[in-house]
């Protein structure tokens, strides 16, 4: 208690040093990050070509979004590519945490599996695409060379061809690119973890899973907040490799009826094929406006104790 | 503790990392320690008076390689004169290029373009007018390949930029399959096969039931594909040409007659070179001896009568004599190229001066070398190993030049020929988009995912929405 | 009996991990593969068994770039990027994690929602500033931003909230430790799985940094690596030039593994090092 009452003294001078804290982050924050943003605001609500100069044209690309059926499907797209990979890579994530925090089978190597489960997010997107795609072409890829010689398929399959399995696929490569980092994250988040909780549940008989939910669970929550909101805003924004993958081919052969088109890529197209900033600029404000609302849900589900 | 030292052994590592940095290049890091303004100002105009006497150099941006070959060469010949190439993928040119150029830089001296990227260049005032003194370039016109010469003009007919080379298309087949199959590997008749869409797919048909198919993929005939512009005065316009290619990808597709290779693909590459192994269907049958997939040479026996199939054409730019030449390996020899059933084009580096560049005379004459210049066309040829010119001069005087891996064709005569028949108006800002929104609706149909008055639908839609200023009649 | 099931649990463990493993190796051996087969074998086939070409691709490459400049340049932006990252945000992060200031939860606030901006668009803006301040073909642009990553502050601000008993702190200013004194010596220890964790991802970013300083650095010999060997895909001699691409690639991982290994040292394992008894 007497503690408590020294601090309560000192708590006025304690408080202000954070100001001094966050200063140089706050400076450089403004000039680099809410400019460059606030001009891409601007430019919303111009006619912007990326050259010559930007005309005020109100709120007419906002009423252009709002109705393009075309921003609607890629949206649409994104969110299906999403939603299996998070399940996924979450998923593999959160069980490799579980075994290699598990205090009974007390898995060695962590240093060894965490880098090499790594590794996929290290080498360019351009060679993961260009990998993938010969593994899984439709008619000379060894993937289907493989499954119809042990009769898993009786007809080649086209992975990256085809509208119905393209989104998934693309779902699952992201998942190999990313489960690793999503296990660094949340496994750095167990490892933060005083010992001192885990050797009191020892002390009273704690199992394996009650440990797991009583005390790893509650205590990484903040770090699992991070990771759910990273994910889902680097999933919506996910651009890339679907980008690549329906880019290299060429001719007719791919993005299946649209199905590949994300929303960053239909930003690209505007921004930077079609000299079209100013309708650009208002997409990114629009799925901006998306994802912020989904991440405020996300946030008031998952941090209820965090502001 | 460990972690402390630790760090600041980081620390001072990157002062001293900095100090060398700006040691060797400029004042660039003592910004962090003194006042910042005046730092990066001093830095500013230092770098400016670099740039200022240096009368003689030149900044080179591209996206084309060659370009560092003609700076070396022209340097070599003007020993006094520094061209700085930046040489900048093909992917992010234009944005480079832009965010420069709208941002005032008085760097690069010269810039280059493809033609579908020109009609954003010519409007946003990128580039010098060549017709005023003292380049008057129109005095030279009659020297370049016209279509060439017309692409570099902008919509007034003002010129811009010139090409060092001519990029017209044509069907590269194998001269010995064509014997085999047709009777004769004389370019003449075999371009007939391929006069139009409907003998395109006889053509097809038969060197199927021969054992061969005509494409490795279905999209070879795409840069004869149309006869007019996409966009005519503000109004799509989707001529009889375009639905003739949707209709020749489906059947091609459909009707089992290509060997299903993506263009740029690695079994694409593969096919100029001879056989290439096809997955079929009727692999299957393995499946019941129950191979061993995992058991290498067992594996190899299984697939090793997998069908294959040899292919016999490449619908490729004159620039596919170099893609050939580097993949044909034994095949060389075998290869003649005929004429498709009209007259195409595809890229080209075209070459101008930076209306914002303050080395204009100095860049004039380099340009001058590029494309104006006999000896460098000549140099040319011989140093890209077949490259085509747009010089005529010189594409006449090479006209007898016999290519080895085309069976001693004389290529330099047909490209000219074939030049002669291109329309360059086809050509407009908006070809990417609307190409890639035609090529998906064509994707869909030939899946079966739509049918094809869904899919055309589909693609006026997509058209819609990705440019309103252009009027749709459906 | 329960000891030998105990066994099998924990080998069935060690088998998927592995293979799970083998997966991820598969792109690296790919990589390392074709850095030593030529560009037309790498277009015409693909295999994971290496060739000859290894020595014209490094002679295509060194042609072509001046890799060692490159590289020297990589780093000349990487490591004081990545420190800035790792103390400021570590600074940030913990101020806004401990202290009670007015404009906290707004901080909080904005920087979350900074983060959902896609980042493709505000390169114009970025550019026209870079330009206003003289900065551009400078590694500034490339350097002092990185004090300011919204991401990494919000990981390690969760990662403090989670990881740092404020007990501690309190013991701290009863022996009369000041502020920064505290976070210097007790705080920053504490944080550090966090910081490496975050200072390898922040490496990486900035090692393979490529559209900011494409856009941005116009003379040649200031180039970073990936530009330098973005280089390389130039319209003409793409096809030919991809075994030195993958050259390229190869060695410009390498520092970025060293980081890695280096870094994980740091991530100190707790559970596994103080574990308790079955």
């Amino acid at each position: 208690m007497a503690k408590n009452q020294v601090a309560v003294k000192k708590k006025r001078n304690i408080n202000n040093i954070a100001y001094l804290f966050v200063l140089p982050f706050v400076i450089v924050f403004l000039v680099f990050n809410v400019y460059p943003v606030l001009r891409t605001l601007y430019l919303s609500f111009t006619n912007y070509r990326g050259f010559g100069d930007a005309v005020w044209s109100g709120i007419d690309n906002y009423i252009r979004v709002l109705t393009d059926k075309f921003f609607w499907r890629s949206l649409w797209n994104t969110i299906k590519m999403w939603s299996l990979n998070i399940v996924l890579q979450l998923g593999i994530a959160f069980l490799l945490t579980i075994v290699f925090s598990d205090v009974k089978y007390r898995m060695r190597g962590l240093g060894v599996f965490r880098a090499v489960f790594y590794l996929p997010n290290l080498i360019s997107a351009t060679s993961v695409a260009f990998l993938f795609k010969t593994l899984l072409d439709w008619k000379y890829g060894s993937f289907n060379q493989m499954l119809l010689s042990i009769g898993i398929i009786d007809e080649q399959i086209n992975w990256l061809g085809s509208s119905a399995t393209a989104p998934w696929v693309i779902s699952v490569i992201q998942t190999w690119m990313w489960f690793g980092n999503s296990f660094i994250m949340l496994m750095a988040g167990v490892q933060g973890i005083s010992r001192d909780y885990f050797e009191a549940a020892a002390i009273d008989g704690a199992g394996r899973w009650t440990t797991f939910g009583k005390i790893t669970l509650p205590l990484i929550r903040p770090i699992m907040l991070y990771v759910f909101i990273t994910s889902l805003i680097g999933g919506l924004q996910l651009f890339d490799l679907p980008f690549l993958i329906n880019g290299i081919s060429g001719g007719t052969a791919g993005n299946p009826s649209g199905t590949l088109q994300t929303s960053v890529m239909y930003l690209y197209k505007f921004g930077f094929e079609t000299n079209q900033v100013g309708y650009a600029s208002a997409i990114a404000y629009t799925l901006f406006a998306i994802i912020l609302i989904v991440s405020i849900i996300q946030f008031k589900t998952l941090g209820r104790e965090d502001d | 503790m460990k972690l402390k030292k630790l760090i600041s052994a980081m620390l001072v590592g990157t002062m001293v990392l900095s100090m060398t940095a700006c040691g060797s290049e400029s004042a660039t890091d003592s910004t962090t320690e003194t006042n910042s303004d005046a730092a990066t100002t001093e830095e500013a105009a230092a770098s400016d008076e670099a740039t200022a006497t240096g009368d003689d150099k030149l900044v080179v941006w591209t996206l084309a390689a060659d370009l560092q070959q003609f700076a070396d060469k022209y340097m070599e010949a003007n020993p006094n004169v520094t061209i700085e190439t930046v040489v900048i993928e093909p992917a992010n040119y234009v944005t480079k290029v832009q965010t420069a150029l709208n941002g005032g830089q008085t760097e690069p001296d010269i810039i280059v373009g493809e033609p579908q990227m020109l009609e954003d260049f010519y409007d946003a005032g990128y580039f010098e007018d060549l017709n005023q003194a003292p380049y008057n370039a129109q005095d030279y016109a009659d020297q370049i390949v016209d279509y060439v010469w017309e692409v570099g003009q902008d919509s007034e007919g003002i010129q811009r930029a010139i090409s060092y080379q001519i990029t017209p298309a044509g069907i590269y087949y194998r001269r010995d399959i064509a014997t085999e199959v047709f009777g004769t590997d004389d370019p003449e008749e075999i371009g007939k096969l391929f006069a139009d869409y409907d003998t395109i797919l006889e053509t097809a048909q038969t060197l199927k039931d021969a054992g061969y198919r005509i494409f490795a993929s279905d999209a070879e005939i795409n840069y004869f594909s149309g006869d007019s512009a996409w966009v005519i005065d503000g109004t799509l316009n989707v001529d009889q040409g375009r639905y003739d290619y949707m209709d020749l990808c489906i059947e091609l597709y459909q009707n089992d007659l290509t060997a299903y290779a993506n263009q740029w693909s690695t079994p694409w590459y593969q096919a100029m070179a001879g056989e290439v192994p096809i997955l079929t269907a009727e692999v299957q049958s393995y499946a019941d001896d129950s191979v061993n997939v995992w058991d290498a040479e067992q594996f190899a026996e299984a697939t090793a009568d997998m069908d294959t199939t040899t292919v016999f054409a490449f619908g490729l730019p004159s620039w596919g004599v170099l893609t050939m030449r580097d993949n044909v390996q034994e095949t060389s020899g075998k290869w003649g190229v005929c004429s498709g059933p009209s007259y195409g084009f595809g890229g080209g580096t075209f070459i101008g001066i930076s209306s914002q560049s303050e080395r204009k005379e100095l860049a004039w004459d380099f340009l001058q070398f590029c494309t104006l210049n006999e000896d460098t066309a000549n140099w040319w040829i011989e140093v890209s190993q077949g490259d085509t010119v747009s010089l005529i001069p010189v594409l006449e005087a090479h006209a007898e030049d016999a290519n080895e891996i085309y069976g001693g064709q004389q290529l330099y005569k047909f490209w000219l020929e074939q030049a002669k028949g291109i329309d360059y108006s086809k050509v407009t800002r908006y070809d990417k988009a609307i190409g890639d929104a035609w090529a998906n609706a064509i994707t869909a149909i030939k899946q079966g995912e739509k049918t094809k008055d869904e899919a055309i639908q589909g693609f006026y839609d997509e058209v819609e929405s990705t440019y309103p200023e252009i009027t749709v009649n459906r | 009996m329960a000891k030998t099931w105990y066994n099998i649990k924990k080998g069935a463990l060690y088998v998927a991990l592995i293979a799970l493993g083998l997966v991820c190796l598969l792109p690296f051996l790919m990589m390392i593969v074709n850095a030593t087969r030529s560009g037309v074998e790498i277009t015409r086939s693909f295999t994971l068994i290496p060739s000859t070409h290894l020595k014209e691709n490094w002679v295509a490459l060194f042609d072509y770039v001046n890799l060692f400049q490159g590289f020297w340049n990589s780093i000349k932006v990487a490591v004081p990027a990545t420190i800035l990252t790792a103390y400021f945000s570590a600074i940030t992060a913990y101020a806004m994690a401990v202290y009670k200031f007015k404009g906290n939860g707004l901080l909080f606030k904005v920087i979350v929602v900074f983060m959902m901006i896609p980042g493709q668009l505000s390169l114009i803006g970025f550019y026209n500033l870079c330009q206003k301040l003289h900065m551009v073909n400078t590694y500034i642009p490339l350097i002092i931003p990185a004090i300011a990553a919204p991401g990494t502050v919000f990981f390690l601000r969760q990662y403090v909230q989670s990881a740092l008993p404020k007990a501690l702190l309190e013991a701290a200013r009863i022996d009369g430790a000041s502020e920064i004194h505290i976070f210097h010596k007790i705080v920053l220890p504490i944080m550090s799985p966090g910081i490496a964790t975050m200072a390898i991802g922040a490496f990486i970013g900035n090692w393979n940094n490529y559209l900011v300083p494409l856009i941005l650095l116009n003379s040649p010999e200031k180039m970073t690596l990936p530009v330098m060997i973005s280089t390389l895909n130039a319209a003409t001699d793409l096809q030919k030039n991809q075994g030195a691409i993958y050259l390229g690639v190869a060695i410009s991982v390498v520092p970025i593994l060293i980081v890695f290994c280096f870094c994980s040292k740091y991530i100190i394992s707790s559970i596994s090092a103080g574990s308790v008894k079955e």
